[in-house]
C-alpha cells in the first residue's frame, strides 16, 4: 500500500494547481488511507485539507515545504505536535524578517527547530538535487550527512520521484548509490502538484503569472509533462516495481506521523484579574454592576437570565473570552470611540450588561442559545462595529499592544481567481494584447442575477472573441478552472486572533501588507474550525457617520446628543419612515426597503427590526414578505402555523422572519434542546451536507410526532425550518442594526446639516452617490453651499446663512487634489486670506498646475478675482499663467540659491478681467461633475424641464398623484442599477429628477433588448405602466431609450 | 507663391477602396491587430452612420450586415501614398510629403502649363479620382499650413485668397490645429473650441500661459503662419515591376526577364553608390482553377485575391553584380519554383552602402562571401531551404526542437563572438542550470534520423520486445523509458513517450546488412544497435528519432 507524503496544493501559491478538498476526494478515490500536504513556506491549506479529508476517513498528514538560505526547499514532515510548532515558528520567523511573500530559513534556524520533524531529500528543488547539481555525487552525500546531523539520521529519508524524465532518473541512480552508502532508507513520493493530469495545464499558467511570461516564452519553465498528479498505489508499484522499499516505507513513514490538526494546544489567553479573584468571581461582578445600571435592582426576569447565562459561561468556561471583549468595549469607552457588539451576541444578556451590546434581549425575549450552548462545543462569536477608519486601527492597536506581537494577529482573506481575475491572468499568459484583456474583463458580467445567456461564453463574445477558435475556447475552458483556486493571501477586515501564550506556536504568522499588522495564515473560517477564538473588530460606515454627527452637533449646533438615551418613539422619524423618505438611512434606505416600508408603516422599535430583517434572501426566497405585509395590513388573518406556536410566531402574526423563531418551533414542536435547536440551525445553513440534514429532519419529525403534530402541519413546519434556515437573519441581528437605523433616522430629521456632512465626509458608505445625499438634502431644504477656496475645509462643515445651517462642501471632493495640498491650503488660510492666484501658488507651492485648474474649474477661486466679473474661465485664464514657469528673465533667486516664485510683470495678478467667456449652465454642469463628481446647483434635469413637460413626461414626485395603472412617461439620470439574485432576472433602475426618485421595473425580455442602452446610458426615458399600490410607486417599462441631457459625467452606483 | 494641399480623407478606408473599387460607395470598416483579436481601426463616414465606432471588436462590426470588413493592408497605404505623392509630381517637382494622407505641391510657375490656380485644383482633384483617389484640395495664397487646414477641414476643392485666411479657417474646430493634448485641454477648459475663438485671444498673454506653441497655434488659427516648403526626397525604395502579356512557365524564360530587371535595378543602384542587401520578388501566378485561389483572409469575405509567390534573397554582403545575383536567384527558384505560371513580376532591392573593407591579412583563410553564398544557394537547392545553416536549441522541453539559423561568416571568424552568442541565446530562461549541467556531462553521440522512421514496436509487458522499419526486424534485447514529454497544449499539442532500446538485427541477408549499417555508424556496424524509438499519442503511431553511437 501506498501512502503519498509530497503533496502542494494551490495553497503553494502558483506552485500547485488543485484545492486540498480536491486532494482529498482523489485521495479517497485512489484508496489512499492518508495523504501528506506540505505546501510552500505555510500552512495555508493545512486546515481545509485537515477537515475535507476527516469527512471521508483520509488521515491528513502535515508538513511544509520550507525555503533555505541557499534556494532550495526542505520538506519537512510533521511527526509530533512539537514538530508542527517548530514548523509553525521556523515559517513565522522567516516571514516576519521579509517582505511580504518572501522568506528564508537559515541552517542555525533549522538546528533549533528540528524536533518532531521528519525531512525528506527532495525533487528536483530539494537539498538533494541542489548539491547534485552544483558538486556531484561528493557534496551530495555531504548534504545528506548534514541533513542527519540537523534532523538525526532516523528523520531523513531519500526521496525518490520517477516522473519519466531521464535527468531525473540519474539523480534518482545517485540518490540510491548515497542512501545505500549511508544506510538511510528511501522513500518514494510523487511530488505532486495536482490531483487529475489535465489540471497541468493550470500549473503551467500559473508559471507563467509567476515568471511574467507568456505560455509562448515560457519554454522549460512550463512542465515537462503531465506525471505530477495524484497517483494509485498500483500506478506508484509498478513505477517503483524496482524498488520495493521505496513504496513499503510510505507506509512506516505515515504511520509514524500521529499528529493531526486536531489538537492544536490553542489557549485563549487568561484576563489578568485583580485582588486574587477568579476570572469568573470578576466577570459575576462585572456582570452584576452592569445589570444594575441596565435593568435596575428589581428585575427579576433578567436576573434569572443572565444567571442562566452566567452559569453556562462558567461551564464552558469562557469568562476569559468575555472579559477580554469587555476589555476593548472599556477602552473603546475610554477613547469616546463610538462601538457596539452585533450578531448573535445580542442575545445575550450578560453582553448587554457589560456594554457590549445595546440591544435588551431580556425585554425583546430573544433566545440565548442562538448565542451559546453547552452541546455545540465551539467559541461564541462576538463582532464589534466600530466606526471605520482610524478609530477601529486604535481599537486593532490596542489588542495588539496589549496581547504582544506574537499574541494576536489579524485573520488572513484568501483572495481567490473570479471571473476577471482570471480572465486577465490567463489573457496575459495567452499573451492577448491590454486592450482586448481590458475590453474582456470589463465585460465579465457583475449582476448578482445570471440568466441562462450571461454565461461566459457569451461574455467572450461580447468583448470580440471568437470561440471556434481554438485558443479562445482553451482560453474560456482555463478561466472556468480558475474559479476559487487561491491567488495571495489578504488581511481580514476585522477579524482578530488572541491566544496564551505563543500563537506563533499555533499557525504560522506572517506580515500584512499594512505596517504594524501581521496576519495569521487561515482565513476566518479556518481560524473557527480549527477552534482558534476570533473577536471581529468590524468598520461600519454608519459608526463613523453617527460619531461624526455627533461631534458636528456638538461643535455647531452645540448640544450634545446621546445616542443611548434619544427619544424613543419620535413621530417624526416614524412618519418619514412610513412615506420611505429614507436616503443616506442605515439598512432601510435601498430602492427594495422603500419599496417595502410604505406598506410596512412602522410605527415603532420593533417594526424596525423587522423592516431591517425582513429585505433579505430568506425572507424573499421563503416568500414570507407578502404574507407578512398583508397580514400587517389586516387583508389576511395572523394564522400560527400550531397553537403550540402562537408564543413564539404571534409577534411576526404568524410568519417566521428570525432564525430564533425557528430554534424556538423546534424546541416547542419537536422538543429539541436550546443545543439541539442551533445544532439544526447550522446542518440546514451553509454548509450543509444531505446526510447531516437528513438526520436531523429525522429527529425534528419524530419529536413533532411525539408532540401530536402531524400531517400538512408538520409539512409545513419542516418546509419553513428547511428552506428558511439558509438565510434567515438572527433577531438579535436585526436588533442592533435597528438601532442604528433608528439613530440615523432620527439624526436625519433632526439634525439634517450634521447628519449630511457627516455623511458626505465618509464616502463611499451606503446605497447613494454624494450626488443624490446633496440632490436629497437639498429637497428637504438644506442649502448645500459649493467649494471656495476662501472658506472649504478638507472635510465637509457647517455654515450659518440667515439663521439656518447649510453644508460647505469640502476640499476633498475635488477631484485630484492630493490631501497634504488641501491641509496645506487650509493651514495658510487660518493665518490669512488668500488674495489671488498668485498668492495661492505662492503659499502653496507644491500645489500643481491640474490642481488649481480643477479648482478654478469648479468655481472654487472665484473669490479670488477683485472684480464682479471674475468668474471660472478667468480664474483658469490666471491659473495657466500662475502656474507656468517662469523663463530665466524672470526668475530671481532668493539669498540661498533658491528658485522663487515670481508675479509677471506683464500682466495683471489676478485682478484684471480675461479674454475668455464665463462658461454656460451646461458647461458648469460638466465643470461641476467632472471636477468633484456632483453639482450643488440645480439638478441637470431641470434644465430641460419645459421641452420634457411638452413630451409628456411626468416628474419623480407627480407619480404618487397619479393612478394605478396609467401609462406614463418618467425620465431621469439613472442613480442605481440592480438585478438581484432573487428576482429573476429583473432590473430595477432608481431614476433622480429635480423632485426625487422614480423606480422604474425591467423585465428580462426587455433588459436583453435594452441591455446596451440600461447598463451604459446615464440619462433614460421610459414609457410604461405605472404600478400605485399603497403608495409604493414604480413604472413596469415597456420602452427604453437614451436621452441626451447633459454632457456631465455623472454616475450610478450599479450593485453587482 | 501659392500651394496646394491634397488631403485623402479616410486614408487607411481609401487605399483599401483604391484596389477593390467595387467597395465604392458602400459602408466599409477596416480591422486591424493580432489574429483572432481584430479590432476596427478606421471606418468610412457610410459605415460610422450605421454605427461603427473605432476600437469595436471585428465580431461586433460583423453583427452590421451592410459593412463591408477588410483587415488593413499597410502595403495598400504605402501604395497609395506614392499614388498620392505621384498625383503631385504629376504637375510639379516641389512636392512636400506632410502626412501618408496629405501633400502640399508648389504652384508657382504653374500657370503656363495648367492655367488659373482653381484649374490646377480641379486638374488635381480629377487626376486624383483617376488614381482611385477622392481627394480633397485647398489652395492658399501665401501659407502652406493655411492650405493643409484647409484641405484637411473642407471638403471638395477649396480657394483661399489672400487676406481672408482668418476668416476662412475661423470655424474650424481648434483639434485641427493638431495641438499637444494637454494644449488641447485647456483650450477646452477655456471653452476655446474654434479656430477664430483661438485667434481672438491676445497673443502676449497667450504666450503667458502657453508660451511658444500657444503663439504657434495663434498663427495658425490667424492663417499667419508661414514656412517654408520642405521638398519631398527622392524614394529609398528601388522597385521594378513587369506585366507579362504572356505567362511565363519556363525556368529559362523567366532568367532572361529577371536579368533585365536586375539589369535596372543595379543600374539603379549603382547610380546612387549603393548596393543590395536584399532582393525582393512577387510574382502573380495565373489563374487556373478555382483551388488555385485563396480566400480572403476574412471569413465573411467571398472576394476572391490573386494568388502569389513570394522570394526574398537575403545576401551576406551588400551586392550589385547583375550576373551573381541572378545566379542566386536561379538557384532560389530551382530549388523552390513557383506552383503556376507567371503574369507579373514585382522585383525589389533593399539598398545599402557597399561593402568597402578589405579582410586583414592575418585573418584565417576563408571563402569570399559572395561565393560562399553561392555555395549556400546550391546545398540549399540540394537540400532544401529549411536545412541549411546552424541548428540552434530552442528553450522548449520537445525533443528535437531546433531552428536553423542562417549561417554567418562575420560569426564564425570571431570564435569568442560566437561564444558569447551562443550564452546570451541559449542560456536565457530559468532552465539554464540544467542545461548547463548536461553540457558538462559526457554524452554519448547521437545520429539523428531526419525525418523520424516510421516503426512498429511489439509490446510485451508494456515494454517494446520487437522492432521493425525500414524492412528491419530486431529484437529488443534491453530498453530504458518511457521518457514522457508532452506540452504546447495550447496551439498544437505533443505528446510522446520515448524509448532507449538495445535491438538485435536478424541480419541474414547482405541486403540486410547493408541497410542495418546504413542506420549505424561505419565504425559499429553490426548487428546490434541502440536507438532511440517513441510512440506519438498524438499520431498514435511508433517512430525512430536516431541511434545512439
Amino acid at each position: 500500500m501506498y501512502t503519498e507524503l509530497h503533496v502542494r496544493s494551490a495553497f503553494s501559491f502558483l506552485a500547485g494547481a488543485s484545492l486540498p478538498e480536491e486532494l482529498a476526494s482523489v485521495c479517497a478515490e485512489r484508496e489512499m488511507e492518508a495523504m501528506a500536504v506540505l505546501d510552500r513556506d505555510g500552512m495555508y491549506g493545512a486546515p481545509r485539507f485537515y477537515l475535507a479529508a476527516k469527512k471521508i476517513n483520509v488521515r491528513a498528514l502535515i508538513g511544509a515545504e520550507v525555503t533555505s538560505e541557499e534556494g532550495w526547499r526542505y520538506p519537512l514532515l510533521v511527526e509530533s505536535r512539537q514538530g508542527y510548532q517548530n514548523v509553525c515558528r521556523l515559517i513565522t520567523r522567516m516571514k516576519l524578517r521579509a517582505k511580504k511573500g518572501e522568506g528564508q530559513i537559515s541552517r542555525e534556524e533549522l538546528e533549533n527547530g528540528a524536533s518532531g520533524l521528519i525531512c525528506l531529500t527532495g525533487g528536483e528543488e530539494g537539498p538533494l538535487a541542489h548539491a547534485l547539481a552544483s558538486g556531484g555525487v561528493e557534496a551530495a552525500t555531504k548534504c545528506v550527512q548534514q541533513l542527519g546531523e540537523i534532523f538525526g539520521s532516523r528523520n531523513v529519508y531519500v526521496e525518490l520521484q520517477r516522473h519519466h524524465c531521464r535527468d531525473e532518473e540519474v539523480r534518482n541512480q545517485r540518490a540510491l548509490e548515497i542512501a545505500r552508502k549511508l544506510n538511510l532508507p528511501i522513500l518514494a513520493t510523487n511530488g505532486v502538484c495536482y490531483a487529475l493530469p489535465e489540471q497541468r495545464e493550470v500549473l503551467d499558467v500559473f508559471s507563467c503569472v509567476r515568471h511574467h511570461r507568456t505560455l509562448a516564452t515560457a519554454g522549460r519553465l512550463l512542465a515537462r509533462n503531465a506525471e505530477r498528479h495524484l497517483k494509485s498505489t498500483a500506478e506508484m508499484q509498478k513505477l517503483f516495481d524496482d524498488l520495493p522499499e521505496a513504496i513499503a516505507n510510505t507506509q512506516f513513514l505515515a504511520a509514524r506521523l500521529q499528529f493531526t490538526l486536531n489538537d492544536l494546544g490553542y489557549q485563549f489567553p487568561i484576563y489578568p484579574v485583580p485582588d486574587g479573584r477568579s476570572q469568573m468571581q470578576f466577570l459575576r461582578d462585572r456582570t452584576h454592576d452592569g445589570m444594575l445600571s441596565r435593568y435596575g435592582a428589581d428585575n427579576e426576569r433578567a436576573r434569572k437570565q443572565i444567571a442562566h447565562e452566567l452559569d453556562v459561561i462558567e461551564k464552558l468556561d469562557l469568562a476569559g473570552y468575555f472579559l477580554i471583549v469587555w476589555d476593548i468595549i472599556r477602552f473603546c469607552a475610554r477613547q469616546n470611540i463610538l462601538v457596539q457588539g452585533r450578531g448573535s451576541a445580542a442575545n445575550s444578556a450578560v453582553c448587554y450588561a457589560l456594554g457590549i451590546t445595546a440591544v435588551d434581549p431580556v425585554g425583546m425575549e430573544l433566545l440565548f442559545e442562538r448565542f451559546l450552548s453547552e452541546e455545540r462545543g465551539e467559541w461564541p462569536d462576538i463582532d464589534l462595529d466600530l466606526p471605520s477608519g482610524d478609530q477601529r486601527e486604535r481599537a486593532i492597536q490596542y489588542v495588539y499592544e496589549r496581547y504582544g506581537k506574537l499574541g494576536a494577529a489579524m485573520t488572513a482573506n484568501v483572495i481567490t481567481y473570479r471571473g476577471r481575475s482570471a480572465a486577465r491572468e490567463i489573457g496575459k499568459a495567452f499573451a492577448f494584447d491590454v486592450e482586448v484583456l481590458n475590453r474582456l474583463t470589463s465585460l465579465v458580467g457583475a449582476w448578482e442575477y445570471k440568466d441562462a445567456n450571461d454565461t461566459l461564453e457569451r461574455q467572450f463574445q461580447d468583448a470580440g472573441l471568437d470561440l471556434q477558435h481554438p485558443q479562445i475556447r482553451k482560453f474560456c475552458e482555463l478561466c472556468l478552472r480558475f474559479q476559487d483556486l487561491p491567488r495571495h493571501l489578504g488581511q481580514h477586515s476585522g477579524g482578530m486572533v488572541v491566544c496564551q501564550g505563543q500563537l506563533d506556536a499555533v499557525v504560522p504568522l506572517e506580515p500584512a501588507t499594512m505596517p504594524g499588522r501581521v496576519v495569521v495564515q487561515w482565513d476566518k473560517d479556518d481560524c473557527a474550525d480549527m477552534g482558534i477564538v476570533k473577536v471581529d473588530l468590524l468598520g461600519l460606515g454608519m459608526m463613523a457617520v453617527l460619531e461624526d454627527s455627533l461631534k458636528i452637533i456638538r461643535d455647531d449646533y452645540g448640544e450634545e446628543v446621546d445616542l443611548s438615551r434619544l427619544p424613543a418613539n419620535d413621530k417624526w422619524v416614524y412618519s418619514t419612515l412610513q412615506k420611505a423618505d429614507t436616503v443616506g438611512m442605515f439598512q432601510i434606505e435601498s430602492r427594495a426597503q422603500m419599496a417595502c416600508l410604505p406598506r410596512l408603516k412602522p410605527t415603532c422599535f420593533y417594526d424596525i427590526v423587522v423592516q431591517v430583517a425582513i429585505i433579505r434572501p430568506g425572507p424573499i426566497v421563503g416568500q414570507m414578505v407578502n404574507p407578512y405585509l398583508k397580514r400587517r395590513q389586516g387583508r389576511e388573518p395572523a394564522n400560527c402555523l400550531h397553537p403550540s406556536l402562537e408564543q413564539v410566531l404571534a409577534r411576526t402574526l404568524g410568519v417566521p422572519l428570525f432564525q430564533e423563531q425557528l430554534l424556538r418551533i423546534a424546541m416547542i414542536a419537536a422538543g429539541f434542546s436550546g443545543g439541539e435547536a442551533e445544532e439544526l440551525r447550522r446542518a440546514f445553513g451553509f454548509k450543509r451536507s444531505e446526510k447531516r440534514m437528513k438526520e436531523v429532519e429525522y429527529k425534528l419529525r419524530r419529536g413533532m410526532e411525539k408532540n401530536g403534530i402531524v400531517g400538512e402541519t408538520q409539512e409545513t413546519i419542516i418546509r419553513s425550518i428547511t428552506s428558511f434556515a439558509l438565510y434567515g437573519f438572527p433577531e438579535s441581528h436585526a436588533a442592533s442594526f435597528a438601532l442604528l437605523a433608528y439613530a440615523s433616522a432620527y439624526l436625519k430629521c433632526h439634525y439634517l446639516a450634521a447628519f449630511t456632512a457627516a455623511m458626505l465626509n465618509n464616502q463611499p458608505m451606503g446605497f447613494y452617490q454624494p450626488p443624490s445625499l446633496v440632490t436629497d438634502a437639498q429637497r428637504h431644504g438644506l442649502r448645500v453651499r459649493p467649494i471656495d477656496i476662501t472658506c472649504s475645509d478638507w472635510l465637509c462643515t457647517l455654515e450659518k446663512i440667515d439663521g439656518k445651517f447649510a453644508v460647505r462642501l469640502g476640499l476633498r471632493y475635488v477631484k485630484g487634489l492630493r490631501g497634504d495640498i488641501g491641509a496645506e491650503i487650509v493651514r495658510q488660510r487660518a493665518m490669512h486670506s488668500f488674495t489671488s492666484v498668485d498668492d495661492l501658488k505662492r503659499r502653496v507651492p507644491r500645489i500643481q498646475k491640474e490642481e488649481l485648474a480643477v479648482l478654478a474649474e469648479i468655481g472654487a477661486l472665484n473669490k479670488l478675482g477683485n472684480q464682479r466679473e471674475f468668474h471660472r474661465r478667468s480664474a483658469l485664464w490666471q491659473v495657466e499663467r500662475t502656474a507656468r514657469p517662469s523663463g530665466p528673465l524672470y526668475e530671481r533667486s532668493d539669498d540661498n540659491g533658491e528658485d522663487v516664485f515670481v508675479e509677471s510683470s506683464l500682466d495683471d495678478s489676478g485682478t484684471a478681467s480675461s479674454p475668455l467667456a464665463p462658461m454656460n449652465a451646461e458647461q458648469r454642469l460638466v465643470a461641476d461633475y467632472r471636477g468633484t463628481g456632483m453639482t450643488v446647483g440645480p439638478h441637470p434635469m431641470s434644465y430641460h424641464r419645459a421641452e420634457l413637460q411638452k413630451m409628456g413626461v411626468r416628474c419623480a414626485a407627480e407619480l404618487a398623484r397619479l393612478p394605478d395603472g396609467m401609462h406614463v412617461r418618467i425620465a431621469g439620470g439613472v442613480i442605481a442599477r440592480q438585478r438581484p439574485g432573487t428576482a429573476k432576472g429583473f432590473v430595477f433602475l432608481s431614476m433622480e429628477d429635480e423632485t426625487g426618485i422614480a423606480n422604474a421595473i425591467i423585465s428580462p425580455q426587455l433588459f436583453e433588448k435594452c441591455h446596451v442602452v440600461v447598463v451604459h446610458q446615464q440619462f433614460l426615458l421610459i414609457e410604461g405602466q405605472l404600478q400605485n399600490q399603497d403608495n409604493v410607486v414604480s413604472v413596469k417599462s415597456q420602452r427604453i431609450e437614451a436621452l441626451t441631457i447633459t454632457h456631465a459625467p455623472t454616475t450610478s452606483h450599479d450593485f453587482h | 507663391m501659392s500651394f496646394a494641399a491634397i488631403h485623402i480623407p479616410d486614408f487607411i478606408v481609401q487605399a483599401i477602396v483604391r484596389s477593390q473599387p467595387t467597395l465604392r460607395g458602400r459602408a466599409v470598416a477596416i480591422v486591424d491587430g493580432t489574429p483572432p483579436l481584430w479590432s476596427v481601426v478606421a471606418a468610412n463616414p457610410a459605415a460610422s452612420q450605421i454605427g461603427i465606432e473605432l476600437g469595436m471588436a471585428k465580431s461586433q462590426a460583423a453583427q452590421f450586415t451592410a459593412v463591408e470588413i477588410w483587415h488593413r493592408s499597410v502595403a495598400q497605404e504605402k501604395t497609395a501614398h506614392e499614388a498620392l505623392l505621384d498625383l503631385g509630381w504629376s504637375v510639379s517637382p516641389r512636392v512636400e510629403d506632410t502626412a501618408p494622407d496629405t501633400i502640399v505641391v508648389d504652384l508657382a510657375g504653374l500657370g503656363a502649363l495648367f492655367g488659373s490656380e482653381e484649374k490646377i485644383a480641379h486638374e488635381l482633384a480629377t487626376r486624383g479620382t483617376g488614381l482611385g483617389l477622392s481627394a480633397r484640395v485647398a489652395v492658399a495664397a501665401t501659407s502652406i499650413e493655411v492650405a493643409v487646414l484647409a484641405a484637411r477641414g473642407f471638403p471638395g476643392v477649396t480657394l483661399i485668397g489672400p487676406g481672408e485666411e482668418a476668416k476662412r479657417l475661423s470655424g474650424l474646430p481648434v483639434h485641427r490645429l493638431l495641438p499637444s493634448f494637454e494644449i488641447l485641454e485647456t483650450l477646452a477648459r477655456w471653452g476655446v473650441d474654434t479656430c477664430g475663438a483661438l485667434a481672438a485671444l491676445p497673443v502676449i498673454q497667450l504666450s503667458e500661459r502657453l508660451g511658444q506653441e500657444g503663439v504657434r497655434l495663434h498663427a495658425l488659427a490667424r492663417g499667419a503662419f508661414e514656412r517654408s516648403q520642405v521638398p519631398a526626397k527622392p524614394s529609398v525604395y528601388f522597385q521594378e515591376e513587369m506585366e507579362l502579356d504572356d505567362s511565363v512557365e519556363e525556368l529559362e524564360s523567366l532568367s532572361f526577364l529577371l536579368g533585365r530587371l536586375l539589369d535596372q535595378l543595379c543600374e539603379r543602384l549603382a547610380v546612387r553608390s549603393l548596393s543590395a542587401r536584399a532582393i525582393g520578388m512577387e510574382f502573380d501566378l495565373e489563374r487556373f482553377f478555382e483551388k488555385d485561389l485563396q480566400r480572403s483572409a476574412h471569413p465573411g469575405q467571398q472576394k476572391l485575391i490573386p494568388r502569389k509567390f513570394e522570394k526574398i534573397l537575403t545576401l551576406p554582403v551588400p551586392m550589385r553584380d547583375a550576373k551573381l545575383l541572378l545566379k542566386l536567384v536561379r538557384l532560389r527558384l530551382q530549388s523552390d519554383p513557383p506552383p503556376a505560371a507567371i503574369t507579373k513580376i514585382t522585383m525589389f532591392a533593399e539598398p545599402d552602402r557597399p561593402r568597402t573593407t578589405q579582410r586583414g591579412l592575418f585573418l584565417p583563410a576563408s571563402p569570399e562571401p559572395e561565393k560562399l553564398e553561392l555555395t549556400m544557394a546550391r546545398l540549399a537547392n540540394l537540400v532544401g531551404e529549411v536545412n541549411v545553416g546552424s541548428p540552434q536549441l530552442m528553450d522548449t522541453h520537445r525533443p528535437d526542437a531546433i531552428r536553423m539559423e542562417r549561417f554567418r561568416l562575420a560569426q564564425v571568424a570571431s570564435a569568442s563572438g560566437r561564444k558569447k552568442k551562443l550564452s546570451a541565446s541559449s542560456f536565457e530562461s530559468a532552465g539554464k542550470k540544467s542545461f548547463r549541467a548536461h553540457a558538462k556531462k559526457p554524452a554519448n553521440g547521437f545520429r539523428f534520423f531526419r525525418p523520424d522512421v516510421p516503426a512498429r514496436v511489439e509490446l510485451r509487458d508494456g515494454l517494446p520486445a520487437r522492432l521493425f522499419f525500414n524492412g528491419l526486424r530486431g529484437e529488443v534485447v534491453a530498453a530504458s523509458g518511457p521518457w514522457r514529454t508532452s506540452g504546447d497544449w495550447w496551439q498544437v499539442p505533443w505528446d510522446q513517450a520515448e524509448w532507449d532500446v538495445e535491438v538485435r538485427f536478424s541480419t541474414s541477408s547482405q541486403k540486410v546488412k547493408r541497410s542495418v549499417n546504413s542506420f549505424h555508424s561505419a565504425k559499429s556496424a553490426n548487428s546490434r544497435g541502440l536507438y532511440l524509438i517513441y510512440y506519438d499519442a498524438r499520431q498514435q503511431g511508433w517512430f525512430l528519432r536516431g541511434s545512439y553511437d
